[in-house]
């Protein structure tokens, strides 16, 4: 049995059934493509009524976007009936699919999940061939709603009675996913607020700082955390509630007294510690030392290849890789930082504990990291630490051995400690879940400050002003290179080609044009303060393949668009939106007209240039 | 908790309860083995801890409310919202085979057809959707398809008879699109303009079309000291395709541009159905100056089957009642059933599934 239907049988057995017209969902752009090929020598011909209306149809758009006028699949729109439409078609393709489906024309259309949002049209069935879908790289379940979202597009109010979602299996397919996904109730949706550069610069322009919680506070995000809040609070009660037999006793604060007398009187008892007390840092930090972890030592960093405890003392050691290639076993107390960065490192189960490979690599990255690396926070649980000397020896001090309430503090002790532990989590957590917003704008602002774009009181500094105009993503990113001047000099080409590597996130690969040698330089720079940055904003991919894309179509006014997608094996679609949010960008740069003439005039000169061809169809 | 405390909290969890933990939170979460998972959880925690425990002991208390059922239960009446909610997660191949005889083939695909043209008479919540709009901000959850453009046309007419300046914004430019040609449609070229990052048709025009981050931008500037008489007239800022308050790129701008929506302005949100509608409706009550009513149903105006078409072209329903079963993930059709096991059989490498 072939994996799944083939879709010159799927639409006869649809047609047959009477569901047409159906929207297809397939996992990929390349299963669309493949399943218009199924249809080239296809005889299941329209009848000449249908392909006239088709025609007719695509006359009318071709008339408002001429340059879908020699697409490749009109034919077979016509003759079969069928068409597909996905992120790698232009967006005047897709126009005039949509525009086919809503006058009726088609039975059929192949689409990628990936944009079910995007596919604004209805049909009477969907055919559903996957339960889930690539997501920044990762294959993720569809969840209710997304399922919802998909089935949603099945039965056209006025124009059908019924409609119908059919699953068809593919490889990998979980038909659970999909049951629960029919029958489910859509999940909750939840904030995800994050505080942007821009955003705190905008906010600072326009409010004095002490109102910046307050609007804060406005946030989606805080009305969430304040429900999470407010479960806490009942639960506090409840703790409350629970806590009230234990009240003040002959001392007001009897768990604390209690609890530091009992663990002196231990320590007393035995008179050396039994087991080997390691510091409470190093205990916390111990499970962070895993392979592949960059930590900081006195004088270097190093790579944590493995961890384990000393024969004897049983004391935490780790073996570390460090710079040049040395390889030590060393107590993981010398470990003075732990990064927030992890390594590639293929475990191995003996000397070097990794493989030859890995090692190698390594120590490649290692030479590779920035400068800066960000710390991991460690808790450190402060719970068992030991009891200083001097305390020890005041055991006399204690009022407890005479105590008429000793008794029962002995035996509520435990309760009532445990109680408390978890009364001071939840006022932990709370005040958190309050104030975790205005700390990570705190952030913002202190990074800003140290760039140079806020004063000391937070005010916005001179390149605070026109910093704020760009409110794109990787804006500290773009502000520091202008403030490098790294675009002087620079045509339009290079401009607009380091805009577009900035811009485009996609990392799938390709055959591109080559590029210039000053682009080659320009984008070395970039690449250089982007990691140098790579603390206070992610770096962007910035792939020179793409770059070179935008460069060439900037370059050379008389390149048409048949001939730029020639150049590379990216498909129009993608070149088109490439193209497009480099017009975005470049279109930020351009508001800067005041206080950079030089720079917004080259930007606007790209911007001309660029829209040309389909470029300019759309508005 | 301290760190070794939810260190063991998360090891005694199964490896799927975690997977859901990191979703979101940490990329790649699927390649991760056990050990490695709760590392990487470990280590974001540090970010936002509280919020974080929190939602571990919401999983933890999901899964113990959600161990299968005692059989007894089965049979009663349609679940409530709230228990269906709760048994959400499915069993497939678990759940015992109820003893309703299934639907055939034929009376699944009976009934297919156009309808007889009817004259345009406006649902009850659409009409409920306009007149809340009098006393309030709105926000609209219903299903695909329910015909949530027909309340976004008309609410944009009343703004626009009362001389008032209507913005429209949709996630995505070629949505922007297409609106912009509808709109223009309806309400004629002069009326209707559109904004993106770099070109403006009709700025001036009382209904704007625009994708979100546009209309951030300009009350961005606004709230900057430019003067924007668009802004001043404004009258109401329809806000389709809301779910997208929770990508995860770019769902700040919506709240965003809620937050600094001004005040005079009406707003009317549109969503496909979401499970928490009533939260973004006290959401916005709690920070606008006027309350914001909930328009919500969950029920398909054209009624949704299921099938199920195996690759050698063999249809079947995919569910025991001619209807999505809602609540019951587990009513699988007993044809259905036996075809996609087979399917797995056979194109599954054995031992990869359950
Ligand atoms: N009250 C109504 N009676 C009949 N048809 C309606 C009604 N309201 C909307 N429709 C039709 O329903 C279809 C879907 O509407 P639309 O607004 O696109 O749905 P959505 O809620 O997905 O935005 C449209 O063709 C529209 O004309």
């Amino acid at each position: 049995m072939p994996p799944s239907i083939h879709p010159v049988d799927l639409i006869s057995a649809l047609r047959q059934k009477h569901l047409t017209p159906a929207i297809v969902f397939l996992t990929s752009r390349r299963a669309c493509d493949e399943a218009m090929q199924a249809f080239d020598h296809n005889e299941a011909l329209l009848p000449p009524a249908r392909q006239e209306a088709i025609a007719a149809v695509l006359d009318d758009v071709i008339a408002q976007y001429p340059s879908i006028a020699e697409h490749p699949l009109i034919p077979t729109v016509q003759r079969i009936g069928v068409a597909a439409h996905h992120a790698g078609h232009l967006p005047s393709w897709k126009i005039a699919v949509e525009e086919l489906m809503r006058h009726g024309c088609l039975d059929a259309v192949f689409a990628t999940t990936t944009l079910a949002a995007g596919v604004d049209f209805p049909a009477r069935t969907v055919i559903i061939t996957q339960s889930s879908i690539r997501k920044a790289r990762d294959f993720t379940d569809l969840t209710i709603g997304e399922v919802q979202q998909i089935a949603g597009r099945a039965g056209r109010r006025g124009k059908d009675l019924v409609g119908f979602a059919i699953v068809t299996p593919s490889p990998y397919i979980d038909l659970a996913v999909l049951t629960k996904g029919f029958t489910g109730h859509p999940e909750a949706i939840n904030s995800q607020f994050v505080i942007t550069y821009p955003m705190v610069l905008n906010l600072l322009k326009a409010h004095p700082l002490d109102q910046m919680q307050s609007i804060l506070a406005k946030s989606f995000a805080q009305f969430q955390l304040n429900q999470r809040a407010e479960v806490l609070e009942r639960k506090l009660d409840d703790v409350h509630r629970q806590m009230e037999p234990y009240g003040p006793r002959v001392c007001t604060d009897w768990i604390s007294q209690w609890h530091m007398f009992d663990q002196v009187r231990r320590q007393r008892s035995h008179r050396a510690p039994a087991k080997n007390h390691e510091p409470p840092e190093v205990a916390a930090r111990f499970r962070f030392l895993t392979p592949g972890r960059v930590t900081g030592l006195s004088k270097a960093r190093g790579v944590v290849l493995r961890q384990y405890r000393s024969k004897g003392q049983k004391s935490p050691m780790v073996t570390l890789l460090r710079p040049g290639g040395a390889i030590t076993e060393c107590p993981a107390a010398i470990v003075t930082d732990v990064f927030d960065r992890m390594l590639e490192c293929k475990e191995a189960p003996s000397y070097p504990w990794c493989t030859p490979e890995s090692l190698e690599s390594l120590l490649q990255d290692l030479e590779d990291l920035p400068t800066r690396l960000p710390t991991l926070p460690i808790l450190v649980s402060k719970d068992d630490e030991p009891i200083p000397d001097a305390v020890v020896q005041t055991l006399g001090d204690f009022s407890c051995p005479t105590c008429p309430s000793r008794s029962a503090c002995q035996k509520d002790y435990l309760n009532a400690s445990k109680l408390r532990q978890e009364q001071q989590r939840h006022m932990k957590s709370i005040q958190a879940l309050r104030t975790s917003l205005w700390h990570r704008f705190q952030e913002r602002i202190e990074a800003l400050q140290k760039f140079g774009y806020l004063t000391a009181t937070a005010q916005l500094t001179e390149a605070g002003e026109w910093a704020r105009l760009i409110r794109i993503d990787h804006s500290l990113l773009i502000t520091e290179l202008i403030r490098s001047e790294a675009f002087t000099g620079a045509d339009p080409s290079l401009l607009a080609a380091v805009m577009s590597s900035i811009a485009h996130d996609d990392d799938r690969p390709g055959l591109f044009p080559r590029i210039s040698a000053g682009l080659g330089s320009l984008l070395g720079q970039v690449r250089k303060l982007a990691e140098s940055l790579a603390p206070y904003e992610e770096p962007p991919l910035l792939r020179a393949d793409i770059a070179a894309v935008t460069e060439r179509w900037i370059a050379d006014p008389q390149l048409t668009w048949i001939g730029l997608c020639k150049m590379t094996t990216m498909a129009e679609g993608d070149i088109y939106r490439l193209l497009a949010r480099t017009l975005e960008f470049l279109s930020q740069l351009h508001t800067l007209k005041d206080t950079h003439p030089a720079l917004a005039d080259c930007a606007s000169q790209a911007m001309a240039v660029l829209r040309r061809g389909v470029l300019e169809e759309l508005p | 908790m301290t760190t070794d405390e939810l260190e063991k909290l998360l090891a005694q969890q199964p490896i799927a309860l975690l997977h859901r933990l990191a979703r979101g939170r940490v990329h790649r979460h699927f390649r991760a083995g056990k050990r490695r998972l709760i590392e990487l959880l470990l280590r974001h925690s540090a970010e936002n801890r509280a919020g974080f425990e929190s939602d571990l002991q919401a999983l933890i208390g999901e899964r113990k409310s959600q161990r299968p059922e005692p059989p007894q239960l089965r049979h009663q009446a349609p679940l409530s919202p709230r228990t269906d909610h709760q048994s959400r997660r499915p069993h497939p191949h678990h759940e015992p085979d109820s003893h309703e005889p299934s639907v055939s083939l034929a009376e699944w695909l009976a009934g297919i057809g156009v309808p007889t043209p009817q004259p345009f008479v406006p649902d009850p919540w659409q009409d409920d959707a306009l007149d809340k709009l009098e006393t309030g901000d709105v926000i609209v959850s219903v299903p695909t398809g329910s015909g949530k453009t027909y309340v976004a046309v008309e609410a944009a007419r009343r703004a626009m008879e009362d001389n008032r300046t209507v913005i429209y914004t949709s996630p995505l430019k070629a949505l922007s699109n297409t609106k912009y040609t509808e709109f223009s449609r309806i309400f004629g070229a002069d009326l209707v303009g559109i904004l993106t990052g770099d070109r403006r048709d009709n700025g001036q025009a009382p209904l704007l079309i625009m994708t979100t981050e546009i209309l951030r931008n300009l009350l961005y500037d606004a709230a900057g000291g430019e003067i924007d008489l668009r802004l001043d007239t404004l009258g109401l800022v329809i806000m389709d395709e809301s779910q997208y308050l929770a990508d995860p790129e770019r769902g700040v701008v919506w709240e965003e541009t809620i937050i600094f929506c001004p005040s005079q302005a009406r707003l009317l949100l549109l969503s496909a159905s979401i499970g928490n509608p009533h939260d973004i409706a006290d959401w916005l009550t709690s920070i606008r100056p006027v309350p914001c009513h909930l328009i919500k149903h969950s029920k398909r105006t054209v009624p949704l089957r299921a099938g199920y078409l195996h690759p050698d072209g063999k249809l079947t329903p995919l569910f025991r009642t001619i209807g999505i079963p809602h609540g019951h993930p587990g009513h699988w059709h007993p044809e259905a059933k036996r075809l996609f096991a087979r399917y797995e059989d056979e194109t599954m490498p054995s031992g990869r599934r359950r």
